[in-house]
């Protein structure tokens, strides 16, 4: 074992008294989540009063808070996710351990079970998802819409953000994300500013249920499996409750497009049918444009983070740099199509 | 021939994308290496015109407020008339940054005086706005 796989071997035995011989190899850092560092290992065990041979394996996932990423990413939001929505149709990975204590890897870290399947890149020219692509966009659909169903109150999750609040959840979140633009941004940028002003004064119809919302729901943000099923929806560190079209209008944003494998008015059927609830067209065109700024507001955070180290991840560069342009040009269409520029 | 910063740029990112990504075994580093080569290409495109599109804009701005200041109100009126007729402090990137980023922050105070305007001057303004911001973000798109 090298240091590291010492060190989570070392606290796998610390959590799990009834385990001997605890052992951690095949430690890789991969790529994904980018607000944290992501690795995978394989732990081994024997239990107490087992026989010597008989050893348990397991493949896991560690999540670790990194020196710089992309938003102030709240592990524990996400261990506590990851526990509530067990059993409620939702595939997310069983999570085992959340750890803040420094002793152990220096930094906050969770470990959860390594689910299979791989996941999808949304900038691949080619098929992403191996022939599947309709498919796999229809239950991308479905699940969304089982969570926008869910009683988050009875799931337990009261405590995120907006937990308590019903309505005007608009209000909130653009506050919140306005807030986050302000504190990174570097160079200003009109053209945010803009879209914040006009977002706040034409604020859409109150939201017709709290929901659950993933915060990042999009292609690249779940595994899927040779058969063409979602096999993991992951990355849930900006998971809140919310209006259920913030979610909607994130997964569509051209970014990251979705409807390229299945037109959006089949997509939108399809959360429907899962939902319970109407899409409200012009409401989902409000969120579409706060998106954007959502969007910017993670690239100004990317940026600064970048700017000021000490981690310079290259994914996070990329972001600030290439991203933020992305969205800045997404505002000005948005804003065009609101008769605000030419 | 002189061999520019851009194409020494240009050169290490071809190294790190065909010569040391090849090269290495860990998916993590391979996939880090491809990202560094994008950046640095990205850093080679921008790096001859970048003082040109920021002297642009700063003059785009300039010559806005100067048309703007008479059809607001007199407080901001007074600080556009200032800031266009205000120069370059040196042509640094650093510092036509810190210029750009001064009269951007004084645009988002004027775009917001006259977005609720309801006369043709401050409608035109508006236009002509969001006619430079676009022409501005295009002028610095990343180029990869």
């Amino acid at each position: 074992m090298n240091q590291m796989e010492s060190r989570i071997a070392a606290y796998l035995a610390h959590r799990m008294p009834h385990a001997g011989s605890v052992e951690v190899d095949e430690l890789a850092r991969i790529q994904g989540g980018s607000s944290q560092e992501t690795y995978r290992l394989r732990a081994s065990w024997h239990e107490q009063g087992q026989p010597q041979d008989a050893v348990i394996e397991r493949r896991l996932i560690l999540r670790r808070a990194p020196e710089a990423g992309l938003v102030v990413a709240e592990r524990d939001i996400e261990y506590s996710v990851y526990q509530a929505l067990a059993g409620h149709g939702i595939p997310v990975p069983a999570a085992h351990y959340y750890e803040e204590n420094p002793r152990w890897l220096d930094r906050p870290f969770f470990i959860m079970d390594l689910m299979p399947g791989k996941p999808g890149h949304f900038y691949a020219s080619s098929d992403p998802y191996e022939g599947h692509s309709e498919q796999i966009a229809r239950e991308f659909w479905r699940h969304l819409g089982r969570l926008a169903a869910i009683d988050h109150l009875g799931a337990g999750l009261g405590n995120l953000r907006n937990g308590q609040d019903i309505g005007a959840f608009w209000a909130s979140e653009l506050d919140w994300w306005a807030d986050i633009f302000a504190q990174n941004e570097g160079i200003c940028e009109p053209v945010v500013h803009a879209a914040i002003r006009w977002l706040r004064t034409n604020p859409p119809p109150a939201a017709p249920k709290p929901s659950i919302i993933h915060g990042d729901y999009r292609a690249g943000n779940f595994l899927f499996t040779p058969d063409g099923q979602i096999s993991a929806i992951l990355d849930w560190e900006m998971c809140h409750i919310s209006d259920p079209l913030e979610d909607v209008a994130w997964a569509i944003d051209p970014f990251w497009p979705m409807t390229r494998h299945l037109p959006l008015d089949e997509g939108l059927a399809e959360w429907e049918s899962t939902s319970g609830m109407k899409v409200d067209r012009e409401a989902l065109g409000w969120w579409r444009l706060f998106s954007a700024v959502k969007a910017s507001a993670i690239w100004a955070t990317a940026q600064n983070n970048f700017t000021q180290g000490p981690a310079r991840e290259m994914v996070v560069g990329m972001s600030g740099i290439r991203a933020g342009h992305f969205h800045r040009n997404l505002i000005l269409n948005l804003m065009a199509e609101r008769g605000q520029c030419a | 021939m002189n061999l520019s910063l851009e194409t020494i740029l240009h050169g290490v990112a071809v190294t790190l994308r065909d010569k040391i990504a090849p090269s290495l075994n860990d998916s993590f580093a391979i996939e880090t290496s491809r990202l560094a080569a994008m950046l640095v290409t990205i850093a080679a495109h921008s790096i001859d015109d970048a003082a040109a599109a920021r002297i642009w804009e700063n003059d785009q701005w300039r010559q806005l407020f100067a048309s703007a200041h008479p059809i607001v109100p007199a407080d901001l009126g007074k600080r556009l008339a200032d800031a266009a007729a205000s120069v370059e402090p040196g042509f640094k990137i650093s510092e036509l940054d810190r210029e750009n980023d001064r009269l951007r922050r004084l645009l988002v105070e004027l775009q917001t005086c006259v977005e609720s305007g309801t006369s043709d001057e401050a409608q035109a303004v508006n236009r002509r706005i969001w006619h430079i911001l676009r022409e501005g973000e295009e002028r610095r798109a990343p180029r990869i």
